[in-house]
């Protein structure tokens, strides 16, 4: 730290601050006052127009209002419209959840198409990568719309319609992306939709059926063609009690099923098609199943009669059950008519039972001999009909959502919880195709099938602790995130129950690999025997050395409260005696040279204790050498450092002669506590606290900050000698929720968000955050070194909802540490759930609550995230090829830089001739340039000739 | 794609103060102990082993294989030689007449050369027959002769030093030393070439409490004198031939000849310091001493890596290596009370046929049954065997072999992790079954840990009441039994508390129906009683000797 010191290593500030009495009010709060009483400021901030098509309304609970200047006349920031004064922009968002909603193959299986929460994205089955990005705006979280169904046109099959709850239809061309704009409107929420074409006399059409809510109890499928659509006007096919459920119609509409609840209704097409649309008519049975439906799926026959019309032969049946079980109704249209009235006669299905909990997928395989499902277990199940033999491709990485088999059969594509789509192929049960999204906490847009019947816990519904996550010092396109064995298994607890990492490369846009780094074990059941869910520890801090050769991680346990109620005797509580049984690991990690291998160093069992293990409150990583501080709730701050593992006096190496590394806690130091400066003898009770800490810019200090009921101490400790060399008190309001330093500056984020000058001992600036207890934990700070600026993102107060539950939205704030004037300000349509400074760019990585991917930077320089193949313009090059072309865009991305290479040869070859120089080109050289990245990655176009230009441009060097 | 089933993890618990290393892992494979006790009960004097170096120089195989086989063991007026591979003696000299001292084997293992306290030093035959053969005699030497050794490079050069305080080297053929070093100013009683130096440079240590390094190339007295504090008992040049041990009184001290100052002194040993030996290709060095220690030291810091204790105290000690990497095969202790014990540490094909005999003999005594299941697994890997070096001699003619079995990405075979049977019942949920499969204390594989391991596994899962719940008198007696055993362990207290939270509130009822379930419980909570009378203490002394350093402060 810059400041003068004299013999006794004590600034003059401590000193000052020693003799200072400390009275009523802390000195600090009211030179505070009385400097932002003196500062000429505006007292307003610029707000950008918020995102998306959530109107920014001025309202004063629902504005994105969460900076509040804590000068005296505590005027509300003003959100005003006015233009940006920097160039601090927002990328387009990357990433999303994929729906639960069944992927679609292209018809000629080269692409797959996936319904995201907020988009729709094509992928290349040849390669696994993103073509394109459809854009919807349904993140409207005013009136919790989403999306429910997509299907693929029949008629066009390059165009796809996609219905949202809120009654919008979009007919979108997936192979432009045209139509996204332009949804057609129902004025009623869509349940499901599924489409069919028809043959009338005007040509094939689509016809769409849709399952829409009537009023609170009933539903009414309804026909839409085209034209229906545009008046709004469809034909109402019948109508069904209940506002949940599934339709599925067979053989070209000749067949509909809807089921809501337990009951199933069927439809059968009254005669053949008429000549209009208006002439649809169908005759509907209903009966009830045994159980409440979760899905189903249709398989039809049909034949051709005399007159060479198409008639439906047989239809069958199966549908997947809450409660586990798949029942099998085979030719159910012969037997429906032998009921009474609109009752079907009885049918009985046959029951197989596996599956432990929901049935989430079951469909029949093209040939109609075998059932697929799967489940929560994460086992792909094959129902050999005939045989009643089973097969199962067992221990898959989450539970497995939906099931989709290709228009060929040749393989199934299964979305599964985390976030990952997977072609598979049916001869080897290989995987051919393997899109892994981004896995972070977030919110379900639908609830899950399992929900469908009371168990014995509910999933959590907000979002209560940030996502943790960290990017490779080293490859700053690999965001470390710590997630779970998919979503819903690691919504399960209080905490989340995070015991992975997923190394997600947001240049690639593609998870790169996965990391156990807590205890878990995904082959074994993940239920107890009494249906309760096993929660794995939550991964709460994950840091990197700063060569980025360690990690560093921190992870909780604690048994369920179910567990320990035998345990308590006298007066001990059940948080008491969980916090006893309590385990906290800190653990080092040696991170491989190319950032997907973590091999594990060393554990520490209890790295803060008193008399049980202390909760490790923050950790931090010396940004000059090797080494980390933690600060945990024993009030001590401990330095860790690795050292040369010995054993009797001799290093200790590896097979393979390499020197092996140890973890240890090189110092520890006993922070100074308010109640020790007024040597008031305090009973020793068990204080709320708090705490942070963060090293200075060059390694030289660290800054520990440690709250304890209202009162804070920051206290900056000489990292050589393990001194203090500087106390403040009362800097703190409330909870401590992160520290960190910038140049001279010091951020401090608590209730107040407050900026401190720690050599002219001064507070530059402090706002007071305005936000809910619960939203606290979400309330993030982060520092840029390279733009000298910090950012912090806070969920937006509501008065509506108290916990951050599906809707919230965050603000992000960016300062500049000079200045108290924001540099930017945006409320984001979702909650941040982690916010990172890009390490190799000046800027900021948001993660949000839709599994969103943002990049704040400054300037035209944006961080290098991936855009689809189509942004990059390889796209068209396959388009005008059409069919005959290769096969993907990868390969035509291939194909043109050899082409270039050729080019270049020829080039040099020319200048050979013309004699003036000679342009040596070493292979190498080129290879540096287009293999700096996976085609898919590669900076543009323009750049890289301009790479290519130049290096054949270049001076010859004279020998 | 779908994750491999792996067996649950064992439990790692924090590094206890003094944890297994690997090293005394290694040194505790010295097992298989083998005691001779010499005639009349004379204290082993002296263990030798010819040097490695000059094996080679033999052409014979015969004779190498025996130079390679033999080593002796001196007692009182007798060398006995003994096999290297038997661990048995072979021939006795006992053509003394009065003390032997340090029968040293020449490296071609031909001959045997040995003082005795009449001053003679005799060369015998140690080929052929029962009987040595004297082949050479010296009397020069007035007083006892304490060391003779063979030079390590050349055959027919040795030294000797004497209680009259000379040092001499001889030529074989020759009846006067080739060389008398004086200086020394009482007993030398020990000595040895120094390595690196041919057949030139010596090493002895004297009563007179000095090593001196002696050069036969240069005239006068001795060319390094290092004087130390209490007679020198014995003296080891490392193989480096840089530094040098020394054995005086109770301590070792470590010399650096080209510095010429000592390095270090090592006082591991509380008696005085008899016998030096180098082990592990000179990376080890031992050292025996008369307090009954036989300690290993690493030769970068001089850290004790692993020690053991004899009844009796140690005269001399030997590492004697055997095969073509010269591994340390055997720990030669002689003692003060004339055993000569030797514990062998077997390796490669000697393990592997020592291990099948174990099993062998853990059939025969399980029963015919067992027996045969073993005949049938041998019989099975030998069949498999053959078929796989069938299809080893198929490379030639075929272009490929399609293996049965998938492969690894590696090449070899994919092997599946086994379950071990409570590893199965745990995962598919007999959470019971495992449990009392791990917490048999009786059974052979019974291992604290992976009890600890099954039982924390348990709480994670919240399974462990489930997996306590059901049981009938006897196999709720185990559980009881294992968590009062623990209890008083740091590492297992947690989980013994639990348990007995469980089983206190699942069977207290049952306690007055069952003699033998009161008792245990019990027997638990005296165990609970005295733990927390101990943690009483402990706390009571905590808050005094706070007491005492707050007063120091002041």
């Amino acid at each position: 730290m810059g400041a003068h010191t004299d013999a006794n290593g004590e600034t003059a500030a401590l000193k000052k601050r020693k003799r200072t009495p400390k009275d009523e009010a802390s000195p600090l709060n009211k030179r505070l006052r009385s400097k932002s009483k003196t500062t000429p400021r505006k007292s307003d901030i610029a707000v950008n127009s918020t995102l998306a098509d959530s109107t920014p309304s001025r309202s004063d609970d629902k504005t994105a209002l969460v900076l509040k200047e804590s000068s005296g006349s505590a005027k509300a920031v003003v959100a005003a419209s006015q233009p940006p004064r920097t160039t601090w922009k927002v990328s387009r968002p990357m990433g999303g959840r994929v729906l639960d909603i069944d992927p679609i193959f292209s018809p000629d299986e080269r692409h797959l198409i996936l319904t995201y929460n907020t988009s729709v994205q094509v992928y290349s089955t040849a390669d696994s990568l993103l073509v394109r990005r459809i854009e919807l705006p349904v993140t409207n979280s005013e009136n919790g719309g989403y999306i429910t169904a997509a299907v693929l046109s029949r008629s066009s099959t390059d165009h796809i319609w996609v219905a949202s709850t809120h009654g919008r239809i979009w007919n979108i061309d997936w192979k432009t992306g045209a139509g996204a704009e332009t949804p057609l409107a129902i004025n009623a929420r869509i349940v499901d939709m599924t489409l069919d074409v028809v043959e009338l006399k005007d040509g094939k059409t689509d016809i769409l059926l849709v399952l829409q809510a009537l009023d609170e109890t009933k539903a009414q499928l309804v026909a839409y063609n085209r034209s229906a659509l545009a008046t709004t006007t469809g034909k109402v096919l019948h109508t069904l009690e209940g506002t949940t459920g599934l339709v599925r119609s067979t053989a070209g509409a000749r067949f509909i099923t809807a089921a809501t609840g337990a009951t199933i209704h069927m439809g059968l097409l009254r005669k053949s098609f008429g000549d209009t649309f208006a002439s649809l008519d169908y005759r509907f049975y209903s009966f009830d199943a045994p159980d409440l439906v979760a899905c189903l799926d249709l398989q039809a026959s049909t034949r051709i009669t005399k007159k060479g019309r198409e008639e439906l032969q047989q239809v069958d049946l199966v549908l997947g059950g809450a409660r586990g079980a798949i029942y099998l109704y085979s030719d159910v249209a012969s037997k429906v008519g032998e009921g009474s009235g609109s009752k079907a006669g009885v049918i009985q299905p046959r029951k197989q039972h596996w599956h432990r909990k929901a049935v989430r997928s079951v469909k029949w395989s093209l040939d109609g001999n075998y059932l697929i499902s799967g489940g929560y277990e994460s086992v792909l199940v094959l129902w050999q009909l005939d045989t009643g033999k089973l097969s199962f491709l067992p221990h898959l990485s989450a539970t497995i959502e939906n099931i989709v088999i290709s228009p060929q059969g040749s393989s199934y594509a299964i979305h599964l919880d985390d976030n990952t789509v997977m072609v598979i192929s049916t001869e080897e049960m290989k995987p051919t195709v393997y899109i892994s999204g981004i896995q972070t906490v977030a919110f379900e847009e639908q609830r899950s099938k399992d929900a469908m019947v009371h168990r014995v816990w509910e999933p959590a519904s907000n979002i209560s602790a940030p996502l943790v996550s960290a990017a490779n010092p080293v490859n700053p396109s690999q965001m470390f995130l710590c997630v779970g064995n998919g979503l819903q298994a690691s919504a399960v607890g209080a905490l989340p129950s995070t015991p992975q990492v997923q190394v997600f490369d947001i240049s690639s846009f593609q998870g790169v690999a996965k990391h156990a780094i807590a205890r878990t074990n995904p082959t074994d059941a993940n239920i107890t025997s009494q249906g309760a869910p096993i929660i794995e520890p939550t991964i709460t801090k994950l840091v990197f050395s700063h060569d980025g050769k360690w990690l560093a991680s921190v992870d909780e346990w604690q048994p369920p409260e179910k567990d320990t109620e035998i345990f308590l005797t006298g007066t001990k509580t059940t948080e008491q005696v969980r916090q006893e049984r309590r385990e906290i690991y800190l653990k080092f990690w040696e991170v491989g040279a190319d950032g997907d291998a973590l091999e594990f160093v060393t554990r520490v069992n209890e790295a803060h204790h008193t008399n049980r293990t202390e909760r490790i409150f923050d950790l931090a990583s010396d940004p000059s050498s090797a080494r980390f501080a933690t600060i945990g709730n024993d009030g001590m701050v401990r330095f860790w450092s690795s050292k040369l593992r010995r054993r009797d006096g001799l290093v200790a190496t590896t097979q393979d002669g390499q020197q092996l590394k140890v973890w240890a806690c090189s110092r520890t130091i006993s922070l100074p506590t308010p109640g020790q400066q007024e040597l008031t003898a305090e009973p020793v009770t068990q204080p709320h606290r708090s705490g942070a800490v963060a090293f200075s810019e060059d390694g030289s200090l660290l800054f520990a900050a440690l709250g304890e009921r209202s009162e804070a101490v920051v206290a900056a400790i000489d990292t050589e000698t393990g001194l203090v060399r500087e106390t403040i008190f009362g800097m703190y309001k409330g909870e401590v929720r992160g520290i960190k330093s910038l140049g001279s500056r010091l951020i401090m984020l608590s209730d107040d968000l407050v900026v401190y000058d720690i050599v002219s001992d001064e507070v530059l600036y402090s706002f007071s955050l305005k936000e809910s207890s619960a939203a606290k934990p979400l309330t993030q700070l982060a520092v840029n070194y390279e733009s000298r600026s910090f950012a912090v993102a806070a969920p937006v107060p509501s008065s509506r909802q108290k916990s951050t539950k599906k809707g919230a939205k965050s603000e992000l704030v960016v300062f500049s540490i000079d200045d108290s004037e924001p540099l930017f300000a945006q409320t984001f349509p979702h909650l941040i759930t982690s916010l990172t400074p890009a390490l190799s760019s000046p800027g900021f990585v948001a993660i949000d609550s839709a599994a969103q991917v943002w990049s704040i930077t400054e300037g035209g320089d944006q961080a290098n995230m991936l855009r689809p193949l189509a942004d990059l313009g390889v796209e068209d090059v396959e388009n005008e090829t059409g069919a005959a072309a290769l096969d993907s865009a990868m390969q035509d991305g291939e194909a043109s830089d050899n082409e270039m290479q050729d080019g270049d040869q020829d080039m040099a070859m020319d200048v050979d001739d013309d004699d003036i120089h000679q342009a040596v080109v070493a292979p190498q050289h080129l290879a540096e340039i287009f293999n700096v990245a996976p085609a898919f990655a590669m900076p543009p176009i323009e750049d890289i000739f301009n790479q290519v230009a130049s290096l054949f441009a270049a001076k010859p060097t004279r020998s | 794609m779908a994750a491999p089933v792996l067996p649950l993890p064992q439990l790692k618990l924090p590094t206890a103060p003094s944890p297994v290393t690997p090293e005394q892992r290694y040194w505790k494979s010295f097992k298989n102990q083998k005691s001779h006790t010499s005639t009349a009960s004379w204290p082993i004097s002296h263990i030798s082993f010819p040097s490695v170096v000059g094996a080679a120089t033999s052409n014979s195989l015969v004779a190498a294989a025996k130079a390679n086989d033999l080593f002796a063991v001196t007692s009182g007026p007798r060398v006995d030689v003994f096999s290297i591979r038997r661990r048995e003696p072979l021939k006795t000299i006992g053509r003394f007449d009065s003390e032997a001292h340090c029968g040293e084997i020449r490296a071609d293992g031909r001959v045997l050369v040995a003082g005795e306290d009449s001053g003679k030093m005799q060369v015998f035959d140690v080929g052929g027959g029962t009987r040595a053969v004297i082949l050479k005699t010296w009397h020069l030497h007035k007083q006892p002769v304490w060391v003779t050794k063979w030079s390590p490079s050349e055959l027919t050069t040795l030294m000797s030093a004497s209680d009259d305080k000379t040092v001499r080297l001889w030529d074989l053929p020759s009846n006067v030393p080739t060389r008398v070093f004086t200086g020394h100013s009482d007993y030398v009683r020990s000595g040895a070439f120094m390595p690196g130096g041919g057949s030139n440079m010596l090493v002895t240590g004297s009563y007179d409490e000095t090593v001196r390094i002696w050069d036969a190339r240069s005239p006068g007295a001795a060319v390094l004198t290092f004087k130390h504090a209490d007679p020198i008992e014995e003296v080891l040049p490392l193989p480096s031939g840089t530094t040098l041990l020394a054995a005086s009184g109770s301590a070792i001290s470590v010399l650096d000849m080209v510095a010429a100052k000592p390095l270090r002194l090592i006082t591991n040993h509380q008696k005085t310091v008899t016998a030096l030996a180098l082990a592990s290709h000179g990376r080890r060095v031992v050292s025996g001493s008369l307090d009954g220690h036989v300690k290993v030291f690493e030769t970068a810091h001089w850290n004790v890596v692993a020690s053991s204790k004899y009844p009796s105290p140690i005269l001399s000690l030997g590492v004697i290596t055997a095969g073509a990497t010269h591994d340390d095969r055997h720990l030669a202790v002689g003692m003060q009370s004339g055993v000569l014990s030797l514990r062998t540490r077997l390796a490669g094909a000697a393990a592997d046929k020592a291990r099948s005999r174990a099993a062998e003999q853990t059939a025969f005594d399980a029963g015919p049954s067992a027996l045969d299941k073993l005949d049938a697994q041998r019989a099975k890997r030998k069949r498999l065997a053959v078929s796989s070096r069938a299809m080893d001699r198929l490379g030639d003619t075929v272009d490929a072999i399609i293996p049965t079995a998938p492969r690894t990405a590696g090449g070899g075979a994919y092997k599946r992790p086994k379950l071990k049977p409570w590893q199965r019942d745990f995962r598919e949920g007999r959470y019971a079954a495992a449990l009392d499969a791990v917490l048999d204390t009786h059974a052979p594989e019974y291992q604290s840990i992976t009890a600890l391991t099954l039982v924390v596994a348990l709480r994670h899962r919240s399974a462990l009441r489930e997996a306590l719940e059901g049981r009938d008198e006897l196999t709720v007696l185990p559980v009881v039994r294992w968590a009062s055993k623990y209890l008083a362990d740091s590492r297992y207290v947690g989980v013994c508390v639990d348990i007995a939270f469980h089983l206190l509130d699942l069977y207290s009822e049952f306690a007055e129906g069952s003699a033998e379930l009161a008792s245990q419980f019990q027997s638990l909570h005296g165990k609970v009683a005295r733990e927390v009378e101990k943690a009483q203490m402990a706390l009571l002394t905590l808050g005094m000797t706070e007491a005492l350093g707050s007063g120091s402060v002041e």
